[in-house]
């Protein structure tokens, strides 16, 4: 197998304030190439936290992140925003698509900031929603597709930078176990067609149990592996 | 570039009633700001057409009574300027006297011609005796150097009384009249705006008047004055002249009248300034009450675009964009209301320009192009300050939080 895509060696983070809060205690771990996996922990496991450090959302105090050949370190918030547009793919649970604009303009906004035209990069956007089963779908505003649906174009905006990696945050969690199990499968047959690195945070264990990997932190730190 | 306007038209068009209500006080703010320049500058005009067309460079004067006993003199002696003082003056002062002039004025005397006849007052001049007053010229020629020179018998006629005595104006030319029982020639033909004054050369004056060749007043033409001291000291030393030919006492405020032209209009010109600077300031602060309405629903639009923010920091807006794209829409709604306000402005200007048309205080309303190029400078930077506090505010909080925000 190649070099990991992500590696984290010793990465500690504090939350300042009148009581200082470790939230992240000494983090190592490393997710290859291809994986699917997910990361699962309590609320205050600092899972969150983790998240945001690897969707260069949050800076981290000590310790190394490289991804994909990268280092990640007390990046300005240029080259940071430069990277999550080019390396991270993000969908949430609570979707965050833009309410005024229709699923191709939501699908096509991460190339407008990479300055691609407007007719390519709608034309790319109209690929990816195709991929996603919903070009019928394209000129829909969010108000008027179902949630499933939303989460779809979601999938399909993470997808047209054509990153690195997939981070998912609880991305069934506002969604019905028969949509979920829709998403998830979604999710499975990117990863095996593809070869796309899909990490999902997660504090459902039906969702853990659909993917190859379950990473466990407890109190900042990462419990022992176990493969599923 | 389109891109950019797309983005800014959907987030405007989204909001329309709070984005009119905010445009609206811009466009207020801009339209009385024009109304403002408009209004001041038709005051200037007006002034500029009176008072200060008349000639600028002077200081007259005229003989008085004495108010101090002085060198073995009375006080309460009349001080009368003759002939003679008009050289006096001008080898003594040579060089602040550019042009020296008099006048001698007659009292009423009959000018009759073949058809009919008027009684006017008569003044004696100088050629440079239109240029000070502002009276324009209509048909012929004024008094001239040799006119002077010979003591010609000429005369020139107001446009009212020429039409009297010749049916129309332009007739009278080459005419002959009869004044003091001597025969007069028509030369020219005046359109004051004031009074009814008839003109001949001054030394055909001195000559019909006999006796002592004294003058009414003293008109002195300055060069190489610039400044309000320098009018001063001009003054000053015009005075002294006098008084040592005329043996008055130098402080003697009654001896001799001056009217310094020069310094009044200098007075003048800095109040019309100061005029025009204060309501550009008046303008400005309309404007910018209007421009607090717009910063203020700045803030309120980013705050509640929080969220849609943080998404697109998310995924991959650098700071820069979001300002830009902040700033942008802030410009936009400034601008198209500006000109709406500006468009507005310009009619009513246009409106009340015909209504003052012929006013004595109020002169061409008008607002130049070079107006318009200020108000449009002054509106970019405006939307530029407007959005530019909301859009920092925005960027302070990072994208983590911004998404949690709603």
């Amino acid at each position: 197998m190649s070099s990991p895509i992500i590696t984290l060696k010793d990465v500690n983070k504090t939350y300042p304030g009148i009581v200082p809060l470790h939230v992240l205690k000494g983090i190592n771990l490393e997710i290859g190439r291809g994986e699917l996996v997910s990361i699962m922990g309590a609320s205050g496991s600092g899972k969150s936290t983790l998240l945001n450090i690897l969707g260069i959302l949050d800076n981290y105090d000590t310790g190394e992140y490289v991804l994909d050949g990268t280092l990640i370190k007390n990046l300005s918030e240029n080259r940071a925003a430069e990277l999550r547009n080019k390396m991270i793919g993000f969908v949430f649970q609570s979707f965050n698509l833009i309410n005024y604009k229709n699923a191709v303009e939501n699908v096509a906004l991460p190339l407008f900031y990479q300055g691609v035209s407007r007719k390519k990069r709608n034309k790319l956007a109209m690929e990816q929603l195709d991929r996603m089963g919903l070009a019928d779908r394209a000129h829909h505003l969010p108000g008027e597709l179902s949630g499933g649906q939303k989460q779809r174009v979601a999938i399909a905006r993470s997808l047209i930078t054509n990153p690195s990696i997939i981070l998912a945050d609880e991305p069934t969690g506002a969604l019905d176990s028969k949509t979920s199990k829709e998403v998830m499968d979604v999710f499975r047959d990117l990863n095996s067609s593809t070869g796309m690195t899909i990490i999902i945070v997660t504090h459902d264990p039906g969702v853990g149990a659909k993917t190859n990997r379950i990473i466990r932190i407890s109190d900042g730190m990462i419990l022992p592996d176990e493969n599923v | 570039m389109f891109d950019l306007a797309r983005e800014i038209g959907q987030t405007l068009s989204n909001n329309k009633l709070r984005t009119s209500l905010t445009g609206l006080s811009v466009a207020w703010g801009i339209f009385m700001l024009i109304i403002l320049l408009g209004m001041s500058q038709g005051v200037v005009n007006s002034f500029n057409e009176g008072f200060m067309s008349q000639g600028s460079n002077y200081i007259n004067i005229w003989g008085g009574r004495t108010s101090n006993a002085f060198k073995g003199y009375k006080e309460g002696r009349s001080i009368d300027l003759k002939e003679s003082d008009l050289n006096v003056i001008d080898s003594r002062n040579g060089n602040i006297v550019d042009n020296i002039s008099s006048s001698i004025s007659g009292s009423s005397v009959v000018i009759s011609s073949p058809i009919d006849y008027i009684s006017s007052g008569y003044d004696g001049v100088f050629p440079d005796e239109l240029d000070k007053r502002g009276i324009p010229l209509s048909y012929g020629r004024f008094i001239n150097e040799l006119d002077l020179e010979h003591r010609r018998k000429v005369v020139v006629l107001t446009e009212q009384n020429a039409a009297i005595l010749f049916k129309t104006a332009e007739n009278a030319i080459g005419k002959q009249v009869k004044m003091k029982d001597l025969s007069f020639t028509v030369i020219g033909v005046i359109n004051p705006r004031f009074g009814q004054e008839t003109y001949i050369p001054f030394t055909t004056a001195l000559a019909l008047k006999g006796g002592d060749s004294v003058v009414d007043g003293i008109s002195v033409e300055l060069k190489n004055v610039y400044t309000m001291e320098d009018g001063e000291k001009a003054e000053g030393d015009i005075k002294k002249t006098l008084a040592h030919t005329h043996d008055f006492d130098t402080e003697d405020n009654g001896a001799v009248h001056i009217w310094n032209r020069f310094n009044q209009h200098l007075t003048m010109s800095s109040a019309l300034n100061v005029l025009q600077l204060v309501v550009w300031l008046i303008g400005l602060f309309t404007l910018l009450s209007g421009i607090i309405g717009v910063s203020n629903i700045m803030f309120v639009s980013v705050k509640e675009r929080t969220h849609e923010i943080g998404i697109r920091r998310a995924i991959g807006a650098k700071p820069m964009s979001i300002l830009i794209q902040i700033i942008t829409e802030s410009v936009a709604i400034t601008g198209i209301f500006g000109y709406i306000g500006v468009f507005f402005g310009i009619v009513i200007i246009e409106f009340l320009g015909k209504i003052f048309e012929g006013s004595e205080f109020i002169g061409d309303v008008t607002v130049d192009i070079s107006i318009a190029i200020k108000v449009t400078i002054v509106l970019i930077i405006a939307g530029c300050l407007a959005g530019l506090f909301p859009a920092l505010k925005a960027l302070k909080v990072k994208p983590v939080e911004a998404l949690r925000d709603e």
